[in-house]
Protein backbone atom coordinates (compact mmCIF):
# COMPACT_ATOMS: atom_id res chain seq x y z
CA UNK A 1 0.00 0.00 0.00
CA UNK A 2 1.29 3.44 -0.91
CA UNK A 3 1.00 6.00 1.87
CA UNK A 4 0.39 9.61 0.96
CA UNK A 5 2.86 11.24 3.35
CA UNK A 6 1.14 14.63 3.27
CA UNK A 7 -2.32 13.17 3.85
CA UNK A 8 -0.99 11.04 6.69
CA UNK A 9 0.70 14.01 8.41
CA UNK A 10 -2.41 16.13 7.89
CA UNK A 11 -4.55 13.40 9.48
CA UNK A 12 -2.40 13.69 12.60
CA UNK A 13 -2.84 17.45 12.83
CA UNK A 14 0.13 18.64 10.79
CA UNK A 15 3.91 18.64 11.09
CA UNK A 16 3.94 20.36 14.48
CA UNK A 17 1.70 17.67 15.97
CA UNK A 18 3.83 14.90 14.47
CA UNK A 19 7.01 16.43 15.93
CA UNK A 20 5.52 16.10 19.41
CA UNK A 21 5.03 12.33 18.98
CA UNK A 22 7.65 9.75 19.96
CA UNK A 23 8.69 7.00 17.54
CA UNK A 24 6.32 4.44 19.01
CA UNK A 25 3.36 6.78 18.77
CA UNK A 26 4.25 7.61 15.17
CA UNK A 27 4.50 3.91 14.28
CA UNK A 28 1.18 3.21 15.93
CA UNK A 29 -0.45 6.17 14.16
CA UNK A 30 0.92 4.94 10.85
CA UNK A 31 -0.47 1.49 11.45
CA UNK A 32 -3.92 2.87 12.33
CA UNK A 33 -3.81 5.13 9.29
CA UNK A 34 -2.94 2.21 7.01
CA UNK A 35 -5.65 0.03 8.52
CA UNK A 36 -8.21 2.76 7.95
CA UNK A 37 -7.09 3.19 4.37
CA UNK A 38 -7.20 -0.54 3.85
CA UNK A 39 -10.75 -0.67 5.19
CA UNK A 40 -11.67 2.09 2.76
CA UNK A 41 -10.11 0.18 -0.14
CA UNK A 42 -11.88 -3.03 0.79
CA UNK A 43 -15.18 -1.20 1.25
CA UNK A 44 -14.76 0.40 -2.17
CA UNK A 45 -14.31 -3.03 -3.69
CA UNK A 46 -17.44 -4.54 -2.19
CA UNK A 47 -19.87 -5.04 -5.03
CA UNK A 48 -22.84 -2.69 -4.85
CA UNK A 49 -26.06 -4.43 -3.89
CA UNK A 50 -28.54 -3.76 -6.66
CA UNK A 51 -32.31 -3.97 -6.10
CA UNK A 52 -34.46 -6.73 -7.54
CA UNK A 53 -37.36 -6.14 -9.92
CA UNK A 54 -39.74 -6.95 -7.04
CA UNK A 55 -38.06 -4.36 -4.78
CA UNK A 56 -38.40 -1.71 -7.46
CA UNK A 57 -42.05 -2.59 -8.04
CA UNK A 58 -42.67 -2.32 -4.29
CA UNK A 59 -41.71 1.39 -4.52
CA UNK A 60 -44.46 2.26 -7.01
CA UNK A 61 -47.09 3.17 -4.44
CA UNK A 62 -44.62 5.25 -2.42
CA UNK A 63 -44.61 8.02 -5.03
CA UNK A 64 -47.22 10.64 -5.94
CA UNK A 65 -46.30 10.25 -9.62
CA UNK A 66 -45.43 7.41 -11.97
CA UNK A 67 -41.86 6.85 -13.04
CA UNK A 68 -42.84 7.14 -16.67
CA UNK A 69 -44.06 10.75 -16.40
CA UNK A 70 -42.06 13.17 -18.50
CA UNK A 71 -39.82 15.51 -16.54
CA UNK A 72 -41.85 18.62 -17.43
CA UNK A 73 -44.79 17.06 -15.54
CA UNK A 74 -43.08 16.30 -12.25
CA UNK A 75 -41.21 18.27 -9.62
CA UNK A 76 -37.53 17.58 -9.19
CA UNK A 77 -36.49 15.65 -6.07
CA UNK A 78 -39.95 15.71 -4.53
CA UNK A 79 -40.45 19.47 -4.94
CA UNK A 80 -43.50 21.09 -6.52
CA UNK A 81 -43.26 21.91 -10.19
CA UNK A 82 -42.14 25.42 -11.13
CA UNK A 83 -43.71 27.96 -13.46
CA UNK A 84 -42.18 27.60 -16.89
CA UNK A 85 -41.46 30.30 -19.40
CA UNK A 86 -43.92 30.35 -22.32
CA UNK A 87 -42.58 29.28 -25.68
CA UNK A 88 -42.22 31.85 -28.48
CA UNK A 89 -45.01 31.99 -31.07
CA UNK A 90 -42.95 30.04 -33.62
CA UNK A 91 -40.67 27.90 -31.50
CA UNK A 92 -37.51 26.37 -32.89
CA UNK A 93 -35.48 23.38 -31.77
CA UNK A 94 -33.13 25.78 -29.99
CA UNK A 95 -36.09 27.27 -28.12
CA UNK A 96 -37.12 23.82 -26.94
CA UNK A 97 -33.57 23.06 -25.82
CA UNK A 98 -33.50 26.32 -23.86
CA UNK A 99 -37.00 26.24 -22.38
CA UNK A 100 -38.11 22.59 -22.16
CA UNK A 101 -35.18 20.19 -22.50
CA UNK A 102 -32.75 22.20 -20.34
CA UNK A 103 -30.29 21.51 -18.89
CA UNK A 104 -29.99 18.70 -21.46
CA UNK A 105 -26.50 18.04 -20.16
CA UNK A 106 -26.63 14.33 -20.94
CA UNK A 107 -27.59 14.67 -24.60
CA UNK A 108 -25.13 17.53 -25.11
CA UNK A 109 -22.33 15.42 -23.61
CA UNK A 110 -23.31 12.49 -25.74
CA UNK A 111 -23.27 14.57 -28.94
CA UNK A 112 -20.01 16.25 -27.94
CA UNK A 113 -18.36 12.87 -27.56
CA UNK A 114 -19.77 11.69 -30.89
CA UNK A 115 -18.34 14.80 -32.52
CA UNK A 116 -14.92 14.38 -30.89
CA UNK A 117 -14.69 10.76 -31.97
CA UNK A 118 -15.42 11.64 -35.58
CA UNK A 119 -18.87 10.17 -36.00
CA UNK A 120 -21.20 11.07 -38.86
CA UNK A 121 -23.44 14.12 -38.64
CA UNK A 122 -26.52 11.86 -38.60
CA UNK A 123 -25.16 10.10 -35.52
CA UNK A 124 -24.12 13.34 -33.82
CA UNK A 125 -27.64 14.67 -34.39
CA UNK A 126 -29.16 11.42 -33.08
CA UNK A 127 -26.99 11.66 -29.96
CA UNK A 128 -28.06 15.28 -29.49
CA UNK A 129 -31.76 14.36 -29.66
CA UNK A 130 -31.86 10.77 -28.37
CA UNK A 131 -33.25 11.42 -24.87
CA UNK A 132 -34.97 14.81 -25.35
CA UNK A 133 -38.38 13.14 -25.35
CA UNK A 134 -37.86 12.19 -21.68
CA UNK A 135 -39.22 15.65 -20.96
CA UNK A 136 -42.52 14.41 -22.41
CA UNK A 137 -42.62 10.71 -21.55
CA UNK A 138 -40.22 8.01 -20.41
CA UNK A 139 -41.50 4.50 -21.25
CA UNK A 140 -40.51 3.43 -24.75
CA UNK A 141 -38.59 6.68 -25.14
CA UNK A 142 -36.79 5.39 -28.22
CA UNK A 143 -40.02 5.02 -30.15
CA UNK A 144 -41.55 8.23 -28.78
CA UNK A 145 -38.35 10.15 -29.44
CA UNK A 146 -38.10 8.94 -33.01
CA UNK A 147 -41.74 9.84 -33.58
CA UNK A 148 -41.23 13.33 -32.17
CA UNK A 149 -38.29 14.12 -34.45
CA UNK A 150 -39.02 11.95 -37.48
CA UNK A 151 -40.68 14.64 -39.64
CA UNK A 152 -37.65 16.90 -39.30
CA UNK A 153 -34.49 14.76 -39.33
CA UNK A 154 -32.66 12.27 -41.59
CA UNK A 155 -34.05 8.74 -41.65
CA UNK A 156 -30.85 7.29 -40.20
CA UNK A 157 -30.98 9.66 -37.23
CA UNK A 158 -34.60 8.71 -36.51
CA UNK A 159 -33.70 5.02 -36.81
CA UNK A 160 -30.83 5.51 -34.35
CA UNK A 161 -33.07 7.30 -31.85
CA UNK A 162 -35.86 4.71 -32.12
CA UNK A 163 -33.64 1.70 -31.58
CA UNK A 164 -31.02 2.95 -29.15
CA UNK A 165 -33.54 2.10 -26.41
CA UNK A 166 -33.45 -1.57 -27.40
CA UNK A 167 -29.69 -1.82 -27.79
CA UNK A 168 -29.11 -0.28 -24.35
CA UNK A 169 -30.14 -3.67 -22.92
CA UNK A 170 -27.55 -5.66 -24.88
CA UNK A 171 -23.80 -5.41 -24.50
CA UNK A 172 -21.64 -5.31 -27.62
CA UNK A 173 -18.01 -6.00 -26.92
CA UNK A 174 -16.84 -5.20 -30.46
CA UNK A 175 -18.58 -1.84 -30.49
CA UNK A 176 -17.40 -0.94 -26.99
CA UNK A 177 -20.77 -1.03 -25.29
CA UNK A 178 -21.06 -2.47 -21.78
CA UNK A 179 -24.34 -3.11 -19.95
CA UNK A 180 -24.39 -0.22 -17.46
CA UNK A 181 -24.71 -0.66 -13.71
CA UNK A 182 -27.27 2.15 -13.69
CA UNK A 183 -29.67 -0.25 -15.45
CA UNK A 184 -29.35 -2.68 -12.54
CA UNK A 185 -30.41 0.22 -10.30
CA UNK A 186 -33.24 1.43 -12.56
CA UNK A 187 -34.72 -1.91 -13.64
CA UNK A 188 -33.39 -4.40 -11.05
CA UNK A 189 -30.48 -6.79 -11.37
CA UNK A 190 -32.79 -9.66 -12.34
CA UNK A 191 -34.64 -7.69 -15.01
CA UNK A 192 -35.26 -9.35 -18.35
CA UNK A 193 -36.25 -7.08 -21.24
CA UNK A 194 -39.81 -7.78 -22.45
CA UNK A 195 -40.41 -9.91 -25.52
CA UNK A 196 -40.93 -6.97 -27.90
CA UNK A 197 -37.49 -5.64 -26.95
CA UNK A 198 -35.91 -9.07 -27.46
CA UNK A 199 -37.66 -9.35 -30.84
CA UNK A 200 -36.52 -5.87 -31.84
CA UNK A 201 -32.95 -6.75 -30.87
CA UNK A 202 -33.12 -9.87 -33.02
CA UNK A 203 -34.27 -7.74 -35.97
CA UNK A 204 -31.57 -5.12 -35.37
CA UNK A 205 -28.72 -7.62 -35.21
CA UNK A 206 -29.18 -8.36 -38.89
CA UNK A 207 -30.10 -4.85 -39.97
CA UNK A 208 -27.77 -2.90 -42.27
CA UNK A 209 -28.16 0.12 -40.00
CA UNK A 210 -27.39 -1.76 -36.78
CA UNK A 211 -24.44 0.50 -36.01
CA UNK A 212 -26.52 3.70 -36.10
CA UNK A 213 -28.40 3.03 -32.83
CA UNK A 214 -25.40 1.13 -31.47
CA UNK A 215 -23.21 4.24 -31.76
CA UNK A 216 -25.86 6.22 -29.90
CA UNK A 217 -25.66 3.69 -27.05
CA UNK A 218 -21.86 3.88 -26.97
CA UNK A 219 -21.97 7.66 -26.57
CA UNK A 220 -24.95 7.37 -24.20
CA UNK A 221 -22.88 5.23 -21.84
CA UNK A 222 -20.13 7.81 -21.53
CA UNK A 223 -22.32 10.89 -21.10
CA UNK A 224 -22.98 10.90 -17.37
CA UNK A 225 -20.15 13.18 -16.31
CA UNK A 226 -21.35 15.71 -13.71
CA UNK A 227 -18.36 17.95 -14.38
CA UNK A 228 -18.49 18.09 -18.17
CA UNK A 229 -18.92 21.57 -19.64
CA UNK A 230 -21.06 21.44 -22.75
CA UNK A 231 -23.27 23.70 -24.83
CA UNK A 232 -25.46 23.48 -27.89
CA UNK A 233 -23.37 26.00 -29.82
CA UNK A 234 -20.99 23.47 -31.48
CA UNK A 235 -24.02 21.74 -33.01
CA UNK A 236 -25.68 24.72 -34.67
CA UNK A 237 -24.23 23.92 -38.08
CA UNK A 238 -25.37 20.30 -37.88
CA UNK A 239 -28.84 21.39 -36.75
CA UNK A 240 -28.91 23.91 -39.59
CA UNK A 241 -27.95 21.28 -42.14
CA UNK A 242 -30.10 18.38 -40.92
CA UNK A 243 -33.03 19.66 -38.87
CA UNK A 244 -35.90 20.88 -41.06
CA UNK A 245 -37.17 23.68 -38.90
CA UNK A 246 -40.82 24.39 -39.89
CA UNK A 247 -41.50 28.03 -40.67
CA UNK A 248 -44.74 27.89 -38.64
CA UNK A 249 -42.81 26.79 -35.57
CA UNK A 250 -42.61 23.32 -33.97
CA UNK A 251 -46.12 22.34 -32.98
CA UNK A 252 -47.88 24.44 -35.59
CA UNK A 253 -46.85 22.83 -38.86
CA UNK A 254 -49.49 20.07 -38.87
CA UNK A 255 -46.80 17.38 -38.90
CA UNK A 256 -47.62 13.92 -37.43
CA UNK A 257 -45.83 14.93 -34.23
CA UNK A 258 -46.99 18.56 -33.97
CA UNK A 259 -49.29 17.70 -31.04
CA UNK A 260 -46.31 16.28 -29.11
CA UNK A 261 -44.43 19.57 -29.45
CA UNK A 262 -47.54 21.47 -28.35
CA UNK A 263 -47.85 19.23 -25.29
CA UNK A 264 -44.24 20.00 -24.43
CA UNK A 265 -44.88 23.68 -25.01
CA UNK A 266 -47.95 23.77 -22.72
CA UNK A 267 -47.65 20.99 -20.16
CA UNK A 268 -49.99 22.77 -17.70
CA UNK A 269 -53.01 22.50 -20.00
CA UNK A 270 -55.49 20.19 -18.23
CA UNK A 271 -57.00 18.83 -21.46
CA UNK B 1 -1.27 -5.18 10.13
CA UNK B 2 -0.12 -8.23 8.20
CA UNK B 3 -3.07 -10.14 9.62
CA UNK B 4 -5.43 -7.40 8.48
CA UNK B 5 -3.81 -7.53 5.07
CA UNK B 6 -4.31 -11.24 4.72
CA UNK B 7 -7.85 -11.33 6.07
CA UNK B 8 -9.30 -8.11 4.75
CA UNK B 9 -7.62 -7.70 1.41
CA UNK B 10 -9.50 -8.87 -1.64
CA UNK B 11 -7.62 -10.68 -4.35
CA UNK B 12 -7.79 -7.67 -6.62
CA UNK B 13 -6.22 -5.37 -4.07
CA UNK B 14 -3.53 -7.92 -3.38
CA UNK B 15 -2.77 -8.15 -7.07
CA UNK B 16 -2.52 -4.40 -7.20
CA UNK B 17 0.10 -4.45 -4.47
CA UNK B 18 2.04 -7.13 -6.29
CA UNK B 19 1.75 -5.23 -9.55
CA UNK B 20 3.00 -2.02 -8.04
CA UNK B 21 6.36 -3.61 -7.39
CA UNK B 22 6.93 -4.71 -10.99
CA UNK B 23 8.75 -2.96 -13.79
CA UNK B 24 6.63 -0.75 -16.02
CA UNK B 25 6.27 -1.46 -19.73
CA UNK B 26 6.79 1.53 -22.04
CA UNK B 27 6.10 2.28 -25.69
CA UNK B 28 5.26 5.08 -28.10
CA UNK B 29 1.94 4.25 -29.80
CA UNK B 30 2.11 7.39 -31.93
CA UNK B 31 4.89 9.94 -32.45
CA UNK B 32 4.91 12.28 -29.49
CA UNK B 33 2.77 10.05 -27.30
CA UNK B 34 4.52 7.99 -24.61
CA UNK B 35 2.58 5.22 -22.88
CA UNK B 36 3.69 3.37 -19.75
CA UNK B 37 1.68 0.57 -18.19
CA UNK B 38 1.77 1.21 -14.47
CA UNK B 39 -0.67 -1.28 -13.03
CA UNK B 40 -2.84 -4.30 -13.75
CA UNK B 41 -5.65 -5.07 -11.31
CA UNK B 42 -8.61 -7.39 -11.32
CA UNK B 43 -12.04 -6.35 -10.10
CA UNK B 44 -15.73 -7.22 -10.25
CA UNK B 45 -16.72 -3.78 -11.52
CA UNK B 46 -15.12 -1.14 -13.70
CA UNK B 47 -15.55 2.57 -14.09
CA UNK B 48 -16.41 3.53 -17.66
CA UNK B 49 -14.40 6.60 -18.49
CA UNK B 50 -12.80 7.82 -21.65
CA UNK B 51 -9.11 8.50 -22.04
CA UNK B 52 -8.07 11.10 -20.90
CA UNK B 53 -10.59 10.41 -18.15
CA UNK B 54 -13.44 12.66 -17.13
CA UNK B 55 -15.71 11.90 -14.21
CA UNK B 56 -18.31 9.74 -15.92
CA UNK B 57 -20.35 8.01 -13.24
CA UNK B 58 -21.35 4.84 -15.09
CA UNK B 59 -19.77 1.48 -14.21
CA UNK B 60 -19.88 -1.96 -15.75
CA UNK B 61 -20.24 -5.05 -13.61
CA UNK B 62 -19.18 -8.62 -14.24
CA UNK B 63 -21.40 -11.63 -14.65
CA UNK B 64 -20.64 -14.92 -12.88
CA UNK B 65 -17.40 -16.43 -14.17
CA UNK B 66 -16.03 -13.11 -15.38
CA UNK B 67 -13.62 -10.51 -14.09
CA UNK B 68 -12.43 -7.15 -15.26
CA UNK B 69 -8.74 -6.64 -15.84
CA UNK B 70 -8.07 -2.96 -15.17
CA UNK B 71 -4.97 -1.88 -17.07
CA UNK B 72 -3.67 1.51 -16.02
CA UNK B 73 -1.52 3.40 -18.50
CA UNK B 74 0.29 6.69 -17.93
CA UNK B 75 0.46 8.92 -21.01
CA UNK B 76 2.78 11.81 -21.80
CA UNK B 77 2.02 14.02 -24.76
CA UNK B 78 4.88 16.02 -26.27
CA UNK B 79 4.72 19.00 -28.60
CA UNK B 80 5.44 16.77 -31.60
CA UNK B 81 2.19 14.84 -31.10
CA UNK B 82 -0.33 15.37 -33.87
CA UNK B 83 -3.91 14.75 -32.83
CA UNK B 84 -5.48 11.86 -34.71
CA UNK B 85 -8.33 9.47 -33.98
CA UNK B 86 -7.02 6.44 -32.09
CA UNK B 87 -8.51 2.97 -31.98
CA UNK B 88 -9.55 1.49 -28.65
CA UNK B 89 -6.77 -0.52 -27.03
CA UNK B 90 -6.92 -4.31 -26.90
CA UNK B 91 -5.23 -6.92 -24.74
CA UNK B 92 -4.16 -10.47 -25.48
CA UNK B 93 -3.91 -13.40 -23.10
CA UNK B 94 -1.31 -16.15 -23.04
CA UNK B 95 -3.03 -17.91 -25.96
CA UNK B 96 -3.10 -14.68 -28.00
CA UNK B 97 -6.87 -14.37 -27.65
CA UNK B 98 -7.81 -10.74 -28.07
CA UNK B 99 -10.12 -8.78 -25.74
CA UNK B 100 -11.67 -5.35 -26.26
CA UNK B 101 -12.29 -2.50 -23.90
CA UNK B 102 -15.24 -0.12 -23.94
CA UNK B 103 -12.97 2.83 -23.10
CA UNK B 104 -12.20 5.11 -25.99
CA UNK B 105 -9.51 7.68 -26.68
CA UNK B 106 -11.14 11.09 -26.89
CA UNK B 107 -9.08 14.29 -27.29
CA UNK B 108 -5.79 12.51 -26.63
CA UNK B 109 -3.67 15.65 -26.98
CA UNK B 110 -5.89 17.85 -24.82
CA UNK B 111 -3.69 17.54 -21.70
CA UNK B 112 0.07 16.93 -21.51
CA UNK B 113 0.05 14.15 -18.93
CA UNK B 114 -2.61 11.80 -17.65
CA UNK B 115 -3.37 8.27 -16.61
CA UNK B 116 -6.15 6.06 -17.94
CA UNK B 117 -7.53 2.78 -16.66
CA UNK B 118 -8.87 0.53 -19.40
CA UNK B 119 -11.30 -2.21 -18.31
CA UNK B 120 -11.23 -5.53 -20.14
CA UNK B 121 -13.96 -8.11 -19.50
CA UNK B 122 -12.32 -11.55 -19.25
CA UNK B 123 -13.13 -15.08 -18.15
CA UNK B 124 -12.14 -15.45 -14.50
CA UNK B 125 -8.52 -16.47 -14.04
CA UNK B 126 -7.32 -15.12 -17.40
CA UNK B 127 -3.78 -13.75 -17.30
CA UNK B 128 -2.80 -11.06 -19.73
CA UNK B 129 0.23 -11.06 -21.97
CA UNK B 130 0.19 -7.73 -23.75
CA UNK B 131 -1.62 -4.48 -24.38
CA UNK B 132 -1.93 -3.08 -27.89
CA UNK B 133 -2.33 0.64 -28.45
CA UNK B 134 -2.27 1.44 -32.15
CA UNK B 135 0.86 -0.32 -33.47
CA UNK B 136 2.61 -0.47 -30.08
CA UNK B 137 2.60 -3.56 -27.92
CA UNK B 138 3.25 -3.27 -24.20
CA UNK B 139 4.13 -6.23 -22.03
CA UNK B 140 1.66 -7.06 -19.27
CA UNK B 141 2.90 -10.49 -18.23
CA UNK B 142 5.23 -9.12 -15.56
CA UNK B 143 2.44 -6.97 -14.08
CA UNK B 144 -0.47 -9.42 -14.27
CA UNK B 145 0.55 -11.99 -11.68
Amino acid sequence: MEVDRRAFIASLGGVAAVNLMDHEAKAEALEHYMEDKLDEMVAAQQPEKFPTVAEIEAQITTRPYRRGAGSVFTGQRGENVKLIEPMPAKPTLNDFFRLRFAPANHVLQSATRAMKTGMSEEIILACLLHDCVLSLIKPDHGWWGAQLFEPYIPEKSAFAIRYHQTLRFYADDDAGYEYPDQYYRIFGHDYQPPQYIADTYKMLKNHKWYMEPRLVTVNDLYAFDPNAKVSIEPFQDIIGRHFKQPKEGLGYDNSPSAHMWRTLARPDNPL
Amino acid sequence: MVKTLLTGFSLSALLAVVAAGQAASKAQPLPGLDATVTKVEHAASASLRDCPPGTNTVNAVTRPGEQFALVTVAFKVSSTFKAAPMKRPTVTDATDKKYNTASTFVDVGSVPEYSCTFPFRLPEGTKLKSLQIESASLDLSSLDK
